[in-house]
């Protein structure tokens, strides 16, 4: 039976129906009664043949992932496909998925969530919306290093502990990109996992250890490996990758072992050396990525939808085309992909798994971390104060201004500055204007807040020059090392075309600097995309949200 | 032939219109009521754990057939349903929690109790894998009972975390670090709850009391603290042993039922994971250990023929065959499925009773700081 004749069978059925049930609440004799019941109990045996039609149509269905489940995405929508269903599937960090969840005024627009970890839904989902939560694949975060890295650190012939790494760290031997500890679960997982082993007891993570002096020296001295850092670890990936076939060759990389994986073959593809991946004997953190349904009122048919996609994502056939990913599976769903000797990858290599303390000792790390273990961020910002910003432009940016620079509200989204960090601020037109700096201390935001709120529009526009003289303003901090940088840039148009003199500086000063992109109001992507394209930096959308944007690319620097 | 939305609207109104109309009919007529049946429901809260037992189809059909009862079993933890008022105010017809020590913490609570009746016990034991396992057999720490089963001596193994030994020092040279043992959140879950009973027994060394149970209140609690990030029920708890393999999830405190029915589910997925050569589950049987049982607390007069239905001879077959629950009295079915026979215990003679709720609930209120 295909779809339309399933519909008309009910549609004919439906018509008469009506009209059956009128006449028997008129009543009549016993037999006659009898009868219509006789045919209203036909009715109801018909009724499930028709409804179990086979062209029946799914229902239209939003999936939240962790960018880490991009892959696959084609395995959900052939399972939405046999089921005629429309399944949206849309990317989110984990800490992003978890504020959604908590969120009662902007609340997750989806029906089932997919994040890197259980534990961000345990973290957030204060209402236990989230349901039938089932792990999909298992996937440890490790270090991967450049091969000849490694064996030059003696890696490749021995276990490798976190203390091995940090130790070379600090002997300046080897740098990293790891994605934000505060923003994406990769990040996290590294974070606490070396946080762990550094407190050393082969235990759980305390709160008496975060308070450790001695512990927070070496997470310090681990995190000042951090070379670049990023919201999403996909997005790291990519950049990895990217930034090699420009001639940047990054040496080392934290991520998930399958990600590790896919961007090994990309790099052998093109001749590049791939990376050994370390599994730090003391301990990993290992991710479950769980998929469970998100009650949001939809109903049965929503539910039990989501639970088949489960099981379809559980069955053998599909788990062996998982593994076949690089990714681990859970228990006996199918046999690991074959390793690959020369990148030391191993997913059928048992590992010891670090083991995530309490809930709230998590959220003091994390906050730690964005405090005062982070690499000091070093940010030069560019706002566009063009005429065309005039008015409801420049609200919007006193807004995100007033969001920026109130520690309370960055705390609370785990975006805060440090007093370590250093922040230049340059409204621009189509010259650079006036400076304001400061560190992330109180008082400097206090003061940055209430300039950044008083800005005034009018003239051109040229993000170019003002970029520039960020990267002026930069370059003493940038000298030392010690400052993890970035130069963001918010416009609402296009620039007169400075493009080549602003690369011209940025190559001089040892192309260290990322730049960043939010779009606003009828700005020129293109322009942004090039630019930071040439950087290693993304672009923002800021026109639906200024503030999120900002908040967004807190978590690439 | 295209047909409206809006008369297909109509006809599924029509429908669902015609099929009320039957059912209305129905209950009148004695020649209908063989079809559709008198049926009764019966509204109330079950832990999770007993979840695919109550939806069991031989078993739904079973108190319909029987009894003429339709269930309407909502999932809810063990220990919120007998004390959260927003549960209770609900006006449930019964209760199905896991342990027997909630009845007199639901008779606490103020509820009306007509009757209650352990219908189903499975012991707490805890799960483990094969590598592990012979480990600490061959360090003193269990005995084995057979190839694949086992008998744990679980007041040393709380000691020696408690005196913070290593796997190494406990025969498990695989893992590093410090030996530890997870369960779930004793304030949410009641495998959590009935492990933290059982762990304050043998760490006092008789079931404790109110008088006895400072003395080792620190100690339970530092076992729980080592546990780290604790899942909030035992179904996500044993999801994440058999997702997590023995590198993640070493020594996990579940309910014996559980891997049997994780067995029975997908026989296949059994057999596959005992022809390849990875891991396996085992089950070390904790000496002594205390049984969950799980008392049908009738609260409206209707659900004592509830409580009769379960208790007869083939909903107790059922339970055990399809869902590894044991008897009221703890004693294991007759038919043995042939998959999970060597791994079962048939008959455990070293069991404790829980300590007293007063007792509990000073425990799990320490537990929860």
């Amino acid at each position: 039976m295909d779809a339309r004749e399933g519909r008309a069978l009910r549609g004919d059925d439906g018509r008469s129906a009506p009209q059956r049930g009128r006449r028997s609440t008129a009543g009549g004799g016993g037999a006659w009664r009898g009868l219509r019941a006789m045919a209203a109990l036909a009715l109801l045996l018909v009724l499930p043949l028709a409804l179990a039609g086979c062209g029946e149509q799914g229902p239209a269905v939003a999936i939240v992932a962790g960018s880490e489940n991009k892959p696959l995405e084609p395995l959900v929508q052939e399972f939405c496909a046999k089921r005629r269903a429309t399944c949206t599937v849309s990317y989110l960090g984990s800490l992003d998925m978890g504020f959604a969840l908590k969120s009662q005024t902007q609340p997750l627009q989806a029906d089932a969530v997919w994040p890197a970890a259980s534990i961000w839904i345990d973290l957030f989902d204060e209402g236990r919306k989230v349901k039938h939560l089932k792990s999909i694949s298992q996937n440890p975060v490790v270090l991967g290093v450049r091969k000849s890295k490694a064996e030059a650190l003696g890696w490749t012939r021995g276990d490798v502990t976190t203390a091995d790494i940090i130790a070379a760290v600090e002997r300046g031997e080897l740098k990293f990109l790891m994605s934000s500890a505060t923003q994406s679960n990769s990040g996290a997982s590294a974070y606490l996992a070396m946080l762990t082993t550094a407190a050393g007891k082969g235990d759980v993570l305390t709160a008496q250890d975060l308070g450790d002096p001695a512990i927070q020296e070496k997470a310090r001295a681990l995190l000042a490996g951090v070379e670049r850092t990023s919201g999403s670890s996909g997005w790291l990936g990519e950049l990895f990758l990217d930034q090699d076939a420009k001639g940047t060759h990054y040496a080392a990389m934290w991520n998930y072992e399958a990600v590790l994986m896919e961007t090994n073959q990309a790099l052998v593809a093109r001749g590049s050396e791939p990376l050994w991946l370390v599994y730090p004997k003391d301990g990993v953190a290992v991710s479950d990525s769980p998929l469970g349904y998100l009650d949001r009122g939809r109903g049965a048919a929503v539910e039990g939808f989501v639970e088949d996609l489960q099981s379809f994502l559980l069955s053998p056939e599909i788990q062996a085309r998982i593994a076949a990913t690089g990714r681990r599976i859970p228990l006996a769903g199918a046999a690991a992909i074959k390793p690959v000797p020369a990148w030391n990858f191993d997913p059928g290599r048992p590992v010891t798994a670090i083991r995530l303390p309490e809930p709230k000792v998590i959220w003091a790390a994390l906050t730690l971390y964005q405090e005062a273990l982070r690499r000091p961020s070093l940010s030069g910002l560019c706002l566009d104060v063009s005429g065309s910003m005039e008015g409801a432009g420049m609200d919007q940016l006193h807004q995100a201004m007033g969001f920026l620079f109130s520690p309370d509200a960055t705390r609370d989204l785990l975006v805060q500055w440090s007093p370590q960090d250093r922040i230049y601020a340059i409204p621009f037109t189509a010259v650079p204007g006036t400076l304001e700096q400061g560190s992330g201390a109180p008082a400097d935001q206090a003061r940055l807040r209430t300039w950044g709120e008083a800005l005034a529009a009018g003239g051109g526009t040229d993000m170019y020059a003002c970029a520039r003289a960020a990267l002026r303003a930069m370059g003493p901090d940038l000298a030392g090392g010690r400052y993890l940088p970035a130069i963001v840039i918010l416009t609402d148009g296009r620039s007169t075309d400075g493009l080549d003199a602003f690369l011209g500086d940025w190559r001089r000063d040892g192309r260290k600097v990322p730049v960043f992109g939010i779009t606003f109001g009828d700005a020129d992507r293109t322009q942004l995309d090039q630019l930071t394209a040439e950087t290693g930096g993304r672009v923002f959308d800021g026109r639906k949200d200024l503030v999120d944007a900002f908040r967004a690319v807190r978590g690439y620097n | 032939m295209a047909i409206s939305r809006r008369a297909l609207g109509l006809g599924i109104l029509g429908l669902s219109a015609a099929a009320t109309g039957a059912l209305i009919y129905g209950r009148s007529s004695p020649l209908l009521r063989g079809y559709l049946g008198e049926a009764e429901k019966l509204f109330g809260f079950i832990g999770g754990e007993k979840e695919r037992f109550v939806e069991d189809p031989e078993v739904v059909s079973l108190l319909r057939r029987q009894g003429g009862l339709v269930l309407d079993a909502r999932r809810a933890g063990s220990i919120e349903m007998v004390r959260e008022p927003a549960l209770l105010d609900q006006h449930p017809q019964f209760l199905w929690p896991s342990s027997s020590v909630l009845v007199d913490l639901a008779r606490a609570s103020g509820v009306k109790i007509q009757r209650d009746q352990v219908i189903l016990n499975s012991p707490i034991v805890v799960y483990s894998w094969d590598g592990i396992a012979r480990g600490l057999a061959a360090s003193g720490y269990a005995t084995a009972d057979g190839e694949v089963r086992y008998r744990l001596d679980l007041a040393k193994l709380l000691n020696a975390i408690l005196a913070g030994r290593t796997w190494a020092d406990v025969g498990v040279g695989a893992l590093y670090g410090s030996l530890r043992l997870l369960s779930t959140d004793p304030n949410r879950s009641n495998s959590g709850f009935m492990f933290a009973g059982l762990a304050a027994n043998l760490l006092a060394g008789e079931v404790v009391t109110p008088s006895t149970l400072p003395a080792v209140l620190d100690k339970v609690a530092a076992i729980f603290t080592r546990m780290g990030y604790k899942p909030s029920s035992s179904g996500k708890m044993f999801e994440d042993y058999v997702a997590g393999g023995p590198g993640a999830q070493p020594l996990v405190v579940g309910y014996e039922n559980q891997l049997i029915e994780w067995v029975l589910e997908d026989e296949e997925r059994w057999r596959r994971l005992n022809s390849d050569g990875t891991a396996k589950p085992v089950i070390l049987y904790p000496e002594p250990t205390v049984f969950s049982a799980h008392p049908l607390i009738a609260i409206a007069p209707e659900a004592d023929r509830l409580i009769e239905l379960l208790m007869g001879r083939e909903a107790q077959q059922i339970a055990w065959t399809r869902h590894g629950f044991r008897g009221p009295l703890g004693t294991s079915g007759e038919i043995e499925n042939p998959l999970v026979r060597d791994r079962i215990l048939p008959r455990l003679d070293q069991v404790v009773p829980m300590p007293d709720f007063r007792t509990m609930l000073a425990l799990i209120d320490r537990l929860a700081a």
